[in-house]
């Protein structure tokens, strides 16, 4: 018998979990990519000073837009590097599960950024913490279908997003701070710190 | 090699098809027969000796319904289906560390 067949089963085994599951190995380049673009935009958000809720929203949502393209060609390169398909059974449940709270987020900001509302209420510093608590939500949803790791980042948005909306609305109400700080921090910082975690975790599994 | 660890494989898990089988369940939810039978360039008779055979240890558990007035089957791991896969991942862990240790 081959002294390696134990090796040899193992990464087979590897290979079809990373299969069955989602481009394991694209998770963390598309987290520093997310996060990238999200540091980059709340720095022109600040240096600009894109306050309007015009100008806020459509800054975002445009990053989105831009991440969201980013992901995708990133996601297809790994495919195409592995020789597996990319529209596979995971991928679309992933997509499935990311939809409803991605578009109720989307949809939102458009009406509250976006659309005239008689300049009644500015709900600019609101937005953030809609947009973390539901992409905190789509990412706990698509974690059925990822590694266990994206449940708990999903659990981070929700977590981080209520304890700051409580600190700033009930503890500490006189802080004044802009919304891309917010936004810097959940879209720029959170992802980076995952890639970072995902590009150094994986890195040491590749090597043993 | 120590044979002791050999033998303790489990013997279900072990054949080549139903190790692909038990992979790619362990990191999903379900996949339906389809799905599983694609993955894995499978026959149906094939995939249906081999699910048959986990089920009949009690590893997989079958589900079945319709979708778009279609019949979809599903399957997924049983608590003691991902517990005898996690054994045998730790086994042939073992066997490998054991491996590059002489």
């Amino acid at each position: 018998m081959n002294p390696n067949w134990a090796e040899e089963n193992l990464q087979t085994i590897r290979t079809l979990m990373e299969r069955s599951a989602v481009y394991r190995r694209a998770l963390a380049p598309i987290m520093l990519f997310a996060g990238t673009v999200g540091v980059l935009a709340a720095a022109i958000g600040l240096i600009l000073h894109w306050d309007s809720s015009r100008a806020f929203g459509a800054l975002w949502l445009g990053t989105a837009v831009i991440a969201v393209a980013g992901a995708f060609f990133i996601t297809r390169r790994q495919a195409l590097k592995d020789n597996e398909p990319f529209w596979s059974p995971p991928t679309r449940r992933v997509t499935l599960a990311l939809l409803p709270p991605l578009t109720a987020g989307m949809v939102l900001g458009v009406i509250l950024a976006l659309l005239p509302m008689g300049g009644v209420v500015d709900f600019t510093l609101l937005l953030p913490f809609l947009w973390a608590l539901f992409y905190g939500c789509a990412l706990h949803a698509a974690g059925f279908f990822m590694p266990r790791g994206v449940k708990w980042f999903g659990w981070i948005y929700v977590g981080s997003a209520c304890g700051i909306l409580c600190f700033l609305t009930a503890i500490q109400p006189q802080i004044e701070i802009s919304a891309h700080w917010l936004m810097g921090f959940f879209f720029g910082v959170l992802h980076l710190a995952y890639g970072a975690y995902l590009y150094l975790t994986e890195k040491g599994k590749i090597a043993a | 090699m120590n044979p002791e660890h050999f033998l303790q494989l489990d013997r279900v898990i072990h054949e080549k098809g139903r190790l692909a089988i038990m992979s790619m369940l362990a990191a999903s939810p379900e996949l339906s027969f389809t799905e599983l039978r694609d993955a894995l360039a499978m026959t149906d008779g094939n995939l249906t000796t081999h699910i048959r055979a986990l089920q009949q240890e009690g590893y997989l558990a079958v589900a079945k319904s319709y979708q778009h007035n279609r019949p979809l089957t599903t399957c997924s791991l049983t608590a003691a289906g991902r517990k005898a896969f996690a054994e045998y991942i730790n086994l042939l862990e073992q066997i490998v560390r054991q491996n590059r240790s002489k």
